[in-house]
């Protein structure tokens, strides 16, 4: 781990597999006329490593999916990807920031209709939109067609996480141009100072000539102490620039017997300069979730308790019984600005002092009752199938499916399909836990990439909901989301009851996997009152 | 035999005497000046309305009316200047060759030469600018290391024209008052230059404070006193900000009229039309001031300018702080003062901002500073307004 001081002056703890690369990165600004083209800083907001935003679910009458490829610096250009089932015609979308709501966006861009679509409409719609401040946005989609016009928000966190460097044939170029000017305006200097100043007839004396050497001997020194001084700018945009990418913000955690604490330990993201408080997401203010960083063989999704009523309020949680180990920790938060993040830590965790059961299967808190934890609580010890299938807990069997019939490739878009047969084959029928059918993460083994799936994307509900507040004006006078102060006063409500009248047993996942490498999939299902988890090694080839 | 040599209807010599003597037909490229000149207007148009569509629209590309007006201006600008080079290195004409200075093996006067750069720097800050907002954003900050080329680039097309305008000036002739006129446009281009780069110093609602002023002083006795040392007008400089004056305040009107909604957000001020800039500063009447002081007093340069500060800096008081209080009124919210004259992303706090003033620590302490500031940048003016008054190729 290393303190970094962040522009806040806040000093943080960074843990060591989070690589933003600080001071690579700003050695290779250095170096950035002459080296190749890369980008730098994969961090992102709602998610770690996995920038895209993937959103599965109806506009209206319309099942849509939305892909949203935010840019990496702000403002800039986030690519949106619509698919559209048949008989709609057309799909706009607009930017809503937070703060102006859908009234203080612009009109809607129709998006570009990929040809060799269906005559019946439907499709792949793509477009792009500017995102010109840093903070909640979500891009409202517009889909028109026979069924009518309905919308949907798609939440979206804007904020810089990359860097582009320069590539050496345009660091030449410049080179050369800047060579060119400094040249040509020292000779200007010299020639205003002498020949410009002869009528027609004269030549230019010694006495003058020299005296124009003089003027533009000195206009040389000057002209390098403003090319210094414009280098020491670029180097300050640079540097504050680099301050400012986001970066998930450091958890605190503290293990004191079984109860650990935690606590989001700053601001700095925060937008103004006011604390913006969290919303509940699936009646929980924060989703914690750890795997073990040496082998993912250990994986917990806990809910920690608010110890406090502050907007941003301290947790804690009684710890299930983990094997021994350093553990990547992952806290998913929703401001009420519907602004997501994930806060990231590091735990070690030594060897319990009772003997825990590492091949026990996914156990519901509900099981062990320790105090000041959440029944929604569950966690997961064992190795994750290196086949397609799986069998859980309580026998039955998890199936994943992934479209592409080959190797899973990195950027590829993919759906994976989770289905959930009982011992006898039947497909088995799935309950709602913390209201979905289904929870997924996604975590590259080195700790690098972390999204938390749902059927729906990876985008949360909360923060949905409180853009369409926000839109209805359920705020109080100084903009706080009325909604969140409810949900903030309540203890955090238990799971959701189950719905059973259209029970499913198979489950899609939109996701693109953002590089290649070894990933584990872990899902959480519900059967019976009883969450099983089912973990999947993943390995991703790199994009042909 | 003896041969037959023609004999020479002048001597040899006489070609520059007469040249001197015929100074209706002593200029070479006489439309140069005037299409620089034009480029320039061009470019100064391009550059408000760009700010205007930042303003108001937000949204743009490479393929904007104001970027291809900007680039269009510089292009004219450059391309005829370069022209000129050529004809004038290979060219035949004497006359041309005598009117020009030499610059790495070609020939051309110094304003051409100046074009040129000023071209290239715009042309260097196009990918620069590119890259840039690739790797930081669009546009984060407006006062950036690409823009300060692309601004420096622009600037040069303004010295471009001022430097043509100027050597045609000091040269004479029969067309010598039409290069006086375009001097003052020139410079009249100049100064909307610096009036644009004091913009985020230059809000009604800081007209009250000590660094509207200190600033001011810097930026505007310079371009004033060197306006009226430079030019044979006798109301050079008055002449001069009335044309910067009357040329913003049309854009001003006019740009009001184009229809405009924003096509970025958020939005929080509903735009129907382009956003023009604020009314601009009143520095007619310290202006008129210097051009008396100029006529009447005859001392050193480092005796004259303090006295050219103090009365451009109590002249620009008496008007710009009593007009402030005015902007700040219900009365001046309207097209004409344009007052209110909110960005499309303008928060109702930035509203509640701009209309209350700003630096509330009174002028007094910053008076002197401001003085001091006027009194170095009106001697720079002096000096700058001496050496263009030599310039004659």
């Amino acid at each position: 781990m290393t303190d970094v001081r962040l522009e806040s002056g806040v000093s943080v703890r960074r843990t060591s597999f989070v690589t933003v690369r600080r001071e690579s990165c700003v050695s290779v600004r250095r170096a950035s006329r002459v080296v190749a083209v890369a980008l730098l800083g994969v961090l992102v907001s709602g998610h770690v490593g996995s920038p895209d935003v993937f959103f599965t679910g109806k506009a209206g009458q319309y099942d849509i999916r939305v892909t949203i490829r935010p840019p990496e610096v702000v403002p800039g250009i986030a690519r949106v990807t619509v698919r559209a089932p048949a008989g709609v015609q057309s799909v706009s979308i607009r930017p809503v920031f937070w703060r102006a709501g859908s009234k203080g966006s612009p009109s809607a861009d129709e998006t570009r209709r990929l040809e060799g679509q269906s005559a019946q409409g439907g499709g792949t719609f793509e477009g792009s939109l500017w995102l010109m401040a840093r903070g909640a946005y979500s891009v409202d989609v517009i889909v028109s067609g026979t069924q009518g016009t309905a919308n949907v928000l798609v939440p979206v966190a804007s904020v810089a996480t990359g860097r582009l460097a320069m590539s050496p044939a345009l660091g030449v170029v410049l080179a050369i141009l800047g060579f060119l000017l400094f040249a040509g305006l020292v000779n200007i200097v010299y020639k205003g100072a002498g020949e410009s100043l002869l009528a027609a007839s004269d030549t230019l004396d010694p006495v003058r000539r020299r005296r124009a050497r003089r003027v533009g001997a000195i206009a040389v020194p000057i002209l390098a102490l403003i090319l210094v001084g414009g280098a020491r700018w670029w180097d300050s945009v640079d540097r504050d620039y680099e301050q400012t990418m986001y970066r998930p913000s450091p958890l605190r955690l503290e293990l004191r017997g079984s109860t650990l604490h935690v606590q989001a330990s700053d601001t700095v993201w925060q937008p103004g300069s006011r604390p913006s408080a969290l919303v509940a997401d699936h009646g929980k203010l924060m989703h914690l979730f750890l795997i073990r960083s040496d082998d993912a063989r250990a994986f917990a999704h806990l809910h920690p308790l608010p110890a406090d009523s502050s907007p941003i309020p301290a947790f804690q949680t009684t710890l299930p019984r983990l094997p021994a180990g350093q553990y990547h920790v992952f806290g998913d938060i929703v401001h009420e600005t519907g602004f997501e993040r994930t806060l990231v830590g590091s735990l070690a965790i030594s060897e319990p002092s009772t003997p825990s059961t590492p091949s026990r299967p996914s156990t519901p808190r509900a099981e062990s009752r320790e105090p000041r934890a959440d029944p929604d609580d569950a966690w997961f010890v064992g190795d994750a199938s290196r086949e397609r299938t799986m069998k859980l807990a309580d026998g039955s069997v998890m199936q994943l499916e992934v479209a592409s019939a080959d190797a899973i490739e990195a950027k590829a878009e993919e759906t994976l399909r989770i289905t959930v047969r009982e011992t006898n084959g039947k497909p088995a029928r799935l309950e709602k836990y913390l209201g979905m059918y289904a929870h997924g993460v996604v975590a590259r083994l080195d700790g690098s990439v972390y999204v938390h799936l749902h059927p729906m994307g990876t985008v949360t509900q909360a923060a949905q909901d409180a853009f369409r507040a926000r839109d209805r004006g359920d705020t109080t006078a100084a903009g706080r989301l009325i909604l969140a102060h409810e949900q903030h006063a309540a203890p955090a409500p238990a799971a959701m009851p189950s719905d059973s009248s259209a029970a499913p047993s198979s489950i899609e996942f939109p996701y693109s996997f953002p590089r290649s490498g070894s990933y584990r999939l872990f899902v959480q299902v519900k059967r019976n009152g009883r969450v099983l988890t089912g973990a999947f090694a993943i390995t991703v080839a790199e994009a042909r | 035999m003896e041969s037959v040599v023609p004999r020479r209807t002048t001597p040899k010599y006489a070609t520059r005497a007469l040249v001197e003597e015929a100074p209706s037909r002593s200029v070479p490229f006489s439309w140069h000046a005037p299409t620089v000149v034009f480029g320039a207007v061009c470019v100064m148009i391009g550059v408000y309305w760009d700010i205007s569509w930042h303003m108001s629209i937000g949204r743009d590309s490479f393929w904007t009316p104001a970027h291809l007006l900007i680039q269009a201006g510089g292009l004219i600008a450059g391309l005829t200047s370069g022209y000129v080079a050529l004809r004038t290195t290979f060219g035949s004409d004497p006359r041309a060759r005598d009117a020009g200075v030499t610059f790495w093996g070609f020939r051309a006067p110094l304003g051409a030469w100046v074009c040129i750069w000023g071209c290239l720097a715009m042309v260097t800050s196009a990918p620069f600018d590119n890259w840039w907002h690739d790797a930081y954003g669009l546009d984060v900050r407006i006062i950036s290391p690409p823009h300060s080329v692309l601004a420096l680039g622009i600037g040069a097309i303004g010295v471009g024209a001022l430097l043509l305008s100027l050597a045609w000036q000091n040269r004479g002739g029969e067309h010598q008052r039409r290069a006086m006129w375009l001097l003052l446009v020139a410079g009249a281009m100049l100064l909307m230059d610096r009036w644009i780069m004091l913009t985020e110093y230059s809000s009604k609602n800081l007209q009250h404070g000590g660094a509207f002023y200190r600033l001011s002083m810097l930026a505007y006795p310079m371009a004033v006193v060197m306006m009226a040392k430079a030019s044979k007008m006798k109301w050079a400089a008055t002449i001069t900000t009335g044309i910067f004056t009357a040329f913003v305040l049309i854009l001003m009107w006019l740009i009001q009229i184009l229809p405009a909604t924003p096509k970025l957000g958020p939005i929080y001020q509903p735009i129907t039309h382009m956003v023009g800039m604020a009314f601009p500063v009143l520095i007619i009447v310290p202006a008129l001031g210097v051009d008396l002081v100029m006529q009447r007093v005859q001392l050193r340069p480092v005796f004259l300018a303090p006295i050219l500060s103090a009365v451009f800096l109590a002249l620009f008081i008496a008007v710009q702080w009593p007009f402030a209080s005015f902007l700040m009124t219900e009365s001046a919210r309207n097209w004409f003062f344009n007052a209110e004259n909110f960005v499309y992303w303008m928060s109702p706090s930035g509203v509640e901002w701009s209309r209350s003033f700003q630096e509330t620590d009174g002028l007094g302490p910053h008076l002197a500073n401001a003085w001091g500031t006027g009194a170095l940048s009106a001697y720079l003016g002096l000096w700058f307004g001496h050496w263009m008054s030599k310039v004659r190729r």
